[in-house]
């Protein structure tokens, strides 16, 4: 009995022990560079944490995610046109220039784009004596046509590029709209005018690879699955440990870069042949970043709080910390909040009834009590009520004080709902209330997650004295975005979807959403609006007709400079008023806090989130 | 025993096969989407989604599709976990690298935890069934009844909040960057994570061995023990603890067996990349090779855990005898 009281006590003792020397450890920095000078910034490790990893292990051709978009810009990749990594209102949603010497070139047709290239910037290593050249974002092209290499990613951007899809379909050699005319002039041919095609260069997969041996994806040969464990960088930082990649065996036989751990971290040091006199976006603070991956969110942000880390990447902030962070003079410094450029919505499907009659959709309209959803949400913090479709800096806020069904605190107007409905073919007697069997049990999907199964409450609850029934389903998040997407499950009302912008124009939100080229088996077209009468047969509806914007919106895609950002807003006007396909309730926020490491922030509008490049710990990081 | 070990393993391999057949099958007809829909996100063509079908293999017939895992299953080298299929559809990422790179923290965990929950549950145990009716037993099951009704979750998010967040006692949750296994033991990175996971089990194990040990001292060996002289002391801990232990024994293979599948919970709260937070995040993303290695190596480690105290069992009581 005594010898097993005795070891019981020895390990309780050496538990207590290792505990103590493994506390809360507030020492300073560990960077790589000596404390920054007063007034400068630069020095110092960012410590953040996220809590998943990114989608495709940082393979630029397969990554669609914000977050690793934000690594890439700020950090590891540039590319011809790029950000600066400020909010809209700074100017953020504007491209300029980055590996590209000035504005592109653009024939009077529209149809010719012309890049000049910085001349003498080289790659990280292992290629830091390999200098950008036009050929380089050829291959970046060629790889984002592979269709092995592009899984996941977004190359239906380039299709527009002449030849880019007989390419990657494999019926040429050759992307034959890209020309390198010398190793600093790349020109590109396109199918059409296309004035959002400096924002597509500006994206992630548009970045150069360098070449290797005249093999025709260069580095990235024989690295279809996971070029991303073999980046060889271009920005201000780079993996730690790319200076051990060895491109000189074959590709099977080639170590992983040590600074990318899949689910465990992530550690970003300096590029060294990066200068900042090339490089007017990108101030790169930090000389080091450290990521851990994985964590409670909540455990996370306590850490944020006590300093131990600098910031979460994709958490959400608790409640009570946002309550702790506004109330408190000391810490509203700390907490960010920006539009994320994301709106929420109720979607319609207009081949169903009763969303075939648009005095249907108005009367919801009129009806939606928007702040009830936002305060579901967590209230005013978590965005800006939303009165049309796409988010302001698409249009370059011409519609920001637009919204055609405004009601008093946004809670909804029912007189002027049942107005509307009274109107309505499934209202025969004309009382602002649906009285036909169509408007009973209408089949809602939503996401299971919190807060959408009290938001379904709130709107069954508004929606009965309009006569209008629900049979809610809640769905897990990727079975409601197949199913409300999915054409031939013929469901009526989707009452749980978000959508977010891929860059700032309105294109992102365009064709994808209300163009007939975002139906099923495309995405993301869940109103059926442009779609054929023989496609609505196919897919079991007795409707046959139903509205389209594909005029418009091919109008608005060709379109350039102001007359671009109307053209959206155009649409807009169009999409609230005349066809009405949502109710967008909701222009989501992005709600951060920093520790008290950080000395510097800035919020960058292309990711929504913050530019991490921008953040500086200067002397005071753990 | 050689013929029993023989036939065991060959069961073993019966039991994964099986397991790999449903959890195949399960995923096939599980709702939750077309992974190669899933895997090219949310722009998508449908000349994309083909093109991922066919990387994926997707587009061969069932019984085609599930020889490929079949054939991952076979524990030879050039085969087990072959990368050319078991690979993320996610990420791409060779399933046997996960698991090879994260096992070491789930193993950490495990056994830490089953030192510690030995280290409280035993004892407590004993002296109850040893004291009982006592203080110190009324105490052990009141210890014991709080320990198995703590939901982990709670106790983890609990422990987290007072002895790091508050009191500053323990490190914070997750590894630091660089640090190895063996350095993030050394900065009590799994302190914590331990007791989180002991404190159910060591309640459990009291329990059991209390139970045990009170039937065991009425036995009539005990008696016989007792007639011939020999001191309490000697009766409890050489006789009537080896016959409590045994089944103790069962159920600590049984429960590592388990535990190395991936304690999600705890791994999950406290940032441990281990098997368990892998586990999570592969089925929540419907990444249907990620879950079938997972699957499998779960299975086989309490397989394994099975077999191993069979054998264990064999040699602790002379009256179990395999052939």
């Amino acid at each position: 009995m005594k010898r097993i009281l005795k070891i019981t006590a020895l390990v309780a003792v050496l538990g207590l022990v290792a505990a103590a020397c493994g506390g809360n450890d507030d020492s300073g920095d560990d960077g790589a560079t000596s404390e920054a000078p007063s007034g400068d910034l630069s020095g110092g490790t960012l410590n953040m944490a996220q809590l998943a990893d990114v989608v495709s292990a940082f393979d630029p051709q397969k990554e669609y995610y914000s977050v690793t978009w934000e690594y890439y810009r700020c950090c590891l990749l540039r590319t011809l046109m790029s950000y600066e990594g400020v909010p809209t209102d700074q100017g953020g949603a504007e491209i300029h220039p980055d590996l590209a010497a000035a504005e592109p070139e653009i024939s009077s047709d529209g149809l010719t784009w012309t890049f000049t290239i910085k001349p003498g910037i080289n790659y990280a290593p292992p290629f830091d004596d390999v200098t950008i050249t036009a050929n380089d974002f050829i291959t970046a092209m060629k790889r984002t046509a592979n269709p092995k290499a592009n899984v996941g990613g977004y190359s239906f951007y380039y299709s527009v590029i002449e030849g880019f899809d007989e390419y990657g379909d494999g019926e040429a050699d050759e992307i034959s709209g890209m020309t390198a005319v010398d190793d600093t002039t790349l020109q590109v041919t396109l199918t059409a005018p296309t004035g959002d095609f400096g924002y597509r260069m500006a994206m992630p997969t548009a970045a150069p690879i360098p070449p290797l041996d005249g093999a025709e994806l260069g580095a990235a040969e024989g690295h279809d699955k996971n070029y991303g464990r073999f980046l060889v960088a271009s920005g201000p930082y780079m993996f730690e440990g790319s200076e051990a990649m060895d491109f000189s065996v074959p590709a099977k036989d080639q170590a992983e870069v040590s600074g990318y751990i899949p689910g465990r971290e992530i550690v970003l040091v300096r590029n060294p042949s990066w200068s900042a006199e090339t490089d007017e976006l990108r101030p790169a603070y930090p000389d080091r970043i450290e990521v851990s991956i994985g964590g409670d969110n909540d455990d996370l942000y306590n850490q944020v709080a006590a300093g131990e880390i600098d910031f979460v990447v994709d958490g959400a902030v608790p409640p009570d910390k946002i309550k702790e962070y506004q109330s408190d003079p000391e810490l509203q410094d700390r907490m960010n909040v920006y539009p994320s450029d994301a709106v929420r919505y109720v979607s319609f499907n207009l081949a169903m009834p009763p969303f075939d009659d648009v005095h249907v959709r108005k009367a919801i309209n009129w009806a939606f009590d928007k702040e009830g959803f936002r305060q579901l949400r967590g209230g005013a913090t978590t965005g800006e009520i939303a009165g049309h479709v796409m988010v302001n800096s698409l249009q370059n806020n011409l519609l920001a004080d637009y919204d055609p069904y405004a009601t008093p605190n946004a809670a909804g107007d029912l007189a002027k709902a049942q107005e509307e409905m009274a109107q309505s073919k499934y209202d025969s007697d004309g009382d602002g209330v649906c009285d036909a069997p169509e408007c009973e049990k209408v089949l809602a999907i939503t996401d299971r997650e919190d807060p959408y199964p009290k938001q379904s409450a709130l709107l069954i609850q508004f929606l009965e004295p309009l006569g209008i029934t629900l049979d809610v389903k809640q769905l897990e998040r990727g079975v409601m975005y197949t199913k409300c997407n999915d054409m031939n499950s013929q469901t009526p009302l989707c009452a749980g979807p978000a959508w977010g912008k891929d860059y700032a124009d309105g294109f992102t939100f365009g064709d994808p959403l209300f163009g007939s080229s975002g139906l099923w088996e495309s995405c993301c077209n869940y109103q059926a609006m442009g779609a054929t009468p023989e496609q609505l047969e196919g897919w079991g509806y007795d409707i046959t007709e139903v509205p389209s914007a594909d005029e418009k919106l091919s109008e608005c895609t060709a379109s350039t400079g102001d007359e671009r950002f109307q053209c959206w807003a155009d649409l807009d006007t169009m999409l609230m008023e005349e066809i009405v396909p949502w109710v967008p309730y909701l222009f989501d926020n992005s709600v951060d806090i920093i520790s008290p490491n950080v000395t510097n922030y800035s919020f960058d509008q292309f990711a929504g989130l913050a530019d991490f490049g921008q953040m500086a710990v200067s002397g005071g990081a753990a | 025993m050689g013929r029993y070990l023989i036939r065991r393993t060959l069961f073993l391999v019966l039991v994964l096969f099986i397991v790999s057949l449903l959890t195949f099958l399960i995923f096939v007809k599980l709702p939750a989407g077309d992974p190669a829909r899933r895997a090219v996100g949310r722009s998508t063509t449908p000349e994309q989604i083909e093109a991922a079908r066919l990387a994926f293999g997707l587009d061969k017939p069932i019984y085609v599709q599930y020889a490929r895992f079949a054939k991952g299953l076979v524990p030879w080298p050039g085969l087990f976990l072959t990368e050319d299929v078991y690979y993320s559809y996610g990420n791409f990422v060779a399933v046997k690298e996960e698991i090879y790179r994260r096992l070491p923290v789930t193993v950490t965990l495990a056994v830490g935890a089953a030192v510690i929950w030995l280290a409280m549950g035993v004892p407590i145990g004993i002296i109850s069934a040893v004291r009982k009716g006592s203080i110190w037993d009324r105490a052990g099951m009141v210890f014991a009844l709080i320990g198995v009704s703590m939901p982990v979750f709670w106790l983890g998010q609990l422990l987290l909040y007072f002895f790091w967040y508050k009191l500053g006692w323990a490190p914070s949750s997750g590894l630091e960057i660089g640090d190895s296994i063996w350095q993030s033991i050394a900065a009590g990175k799994f302190i914590l994570p331990w007791i989180t996971l002991a404190f159910t089990s060591a309640a459990f194990y009291a329990r059991m061995v209390r139970g045990n040990l009170i039937e065991t001292m009425s036995e009539d060996y005990i008696r016989t023990a007792r007639a011939k002289g020999l001191a309490e002391k000697r009766v409890i801990y050489k006789h009537g603890l080896r016959g409590a232990l045994t089944p103790v024994v069962t159920m600590l293979g049984l429960d590592i067996g388990l535990l190395l599948g991936g304690a999600f919970i705890t791994e999950t709260l406290f940032g441990l990349p281990g098997i368990g937070q892998l586990a999570v995040t592969s089925i929540g993303t419907n990444d249907f090779p990620m879950v079938m290695g997972v699957t499998v190596l779960g299975a086989l480690f309490i397989a394994v855990a099975n077999l191993v105290v069979d054998v264990v069992y064999a040699f602790l009581d002379p009256r179990v005898r395999y052939t």
